[in-house]
């Protein structure tokens, strides 16, 4: 539980540029750990994106509620808020001015923040290339999202939905 | 503001205003802010220009965007009390709706269409991260210097898989320093 506490505390310092940014450290620290498989891993952010809330705070819910049920839930979820709500009470303002005066703060964040959505990329790309399937879904669900002002939860439903009659078809 | 608790929202009328929005807004941090911004202005609890500075501190500290511009806007409004409404009503729902789906799905996790549906829904996961990757890339503006440092830390973090926490706040404070050496 405590190990649980503290990877979750971490991960929820680093959570600058929106949930998706993180869920690639998520995943590194929970399989490093060895709680979960690729395969669970997977099957619950497929849950945490189609549940309402932010993603990084629903995956962090989910794993803590699988591993430790609803006291697990409760600590994995306070532990990813503890750092930026700390922060809120206290440092808020002065970070704030910080980022205003110069942008480079703000500049800075933003080369980090897009190393981190790197390796959520990086961790979650070969799982595209394991069906031709997968591969249409990703390229029709990075087109959407990247060059259309359409809601990517739409292209989450259907996906969903085409998935659940292969399987209810095929087996 | 001259009177900021006296007349203000009390602790319940805060709770529900949140956990109102947070229950029915699907998609995090950029679709929930415009939502809670138009609310909280058609109440006449905050101006938009002070909304805006909330929202611009809110970004620059970690953590999920809605949940951190609903603790300032519950402070603003209503000091510690706001404070408190607002991080329990942003976070409730979707603990509560998270933990109905776990304990369903230990039910009918196992059965085939309900896998396909995940399978599906999970399928979307490497085209959504890589565009939200492409997006942050086009938008910013960029200088050959700004170019390298961020293929090296972007390279860095994901080689440094269990340590990347550590070595984002690393690759960070040296894109901060030479941000500063060298104002592009």
């Amino acid at each position: 539980m405590l190990n649980l506490f503290l990877a979750f505390l971490k991960v929820g310092a680093a959570s600058y540029g929106g949930g998706w940014t993180i869920v690639g450290i998520i995943r590194t620290e929970i399989l490093s750990l060895g709680w979960l498989t690729p395969d669970d891993f997977a099957r619950l952010v497929a849950v945490a994106q189609v549940t309402p809330g932010p993603v990084a705070l629903n995956a962090a819910t989910m794993v803590g509620f699988r591993l430790f049920g609803l006291a697990g839930a409760a600590i994995a979820t306070l532990a990813v808020v503890a750092v930026p709500v700390t922060l809120a009470l206290t440092v808020g303002a002065l970070m704030s001015r910080m980022a205003k005066r110069g942008r480079q703060v703000t500049e800075a964040l933003k080369t980090g923040t897009i190393g981190l959505i790197a390796m959520t990329v990086w961790a979650f790309a070969p799982a595209a290339t394991s069906s031709w399937l997968n591969a249409v879904t990703a390229i029709v669900a990075f087109s959407v999202s990247a060059f259309t002002r359409i809601n990517p939860l739409w292209v989450i439903l259907g996906s969903g939905i085409i998935g659940a009659a292969r399987r209810a078809i095929f087996g | 503001m001259s009177d900021k608790t006296a007349d203000a929202p009390g602790f319940l009328t805060i709770f529900g205003f949140f956990f109102g929005i947070s229950a029915v807004t699907i998609g995090g941090g950029y679709v929930m802010v415009p939502v809670i911004q138009r609310a909280v202005e058609k109440r006449g609890w905050i101006p938009e220009n002070e909304f805006y500075d909330l929202f611009a501190t809110a970004q620059s500290i970690p953590g999920p965007l809605a949940l951190n511009t609903a603790v300032f806007v519950g402070r603003r409004i209503a000091g510690t009390r706001g404070f408190i409404a607002a991080f329990l009503g942003i976070l409730l729902p979707p603990f509560a709706s998270i933990i109905a789906v776990a304990s369903a799905l230990e039910v009918v996790g196992a059965w085939p269409p309900v896998r396909g549906f995940l399978d599906g829904a999970f399928a979307v996961v490497p085209g959504l991260t890589a565009a939200l990757a492409f997006n942050m890339i086009r938008k910013r503006t960029w200088t050959p210097l700004r170019a390298v440092i961020t293929v090296a830390g972007a390279v860095l973090i994901v080689v440094a898989a269990k340590w990347a926490v550590p070595v984002f706040f690393a690759v960070v404070l040296v894109a901060w320093l030479f941000e500063r050496t060298k104002p592009c």
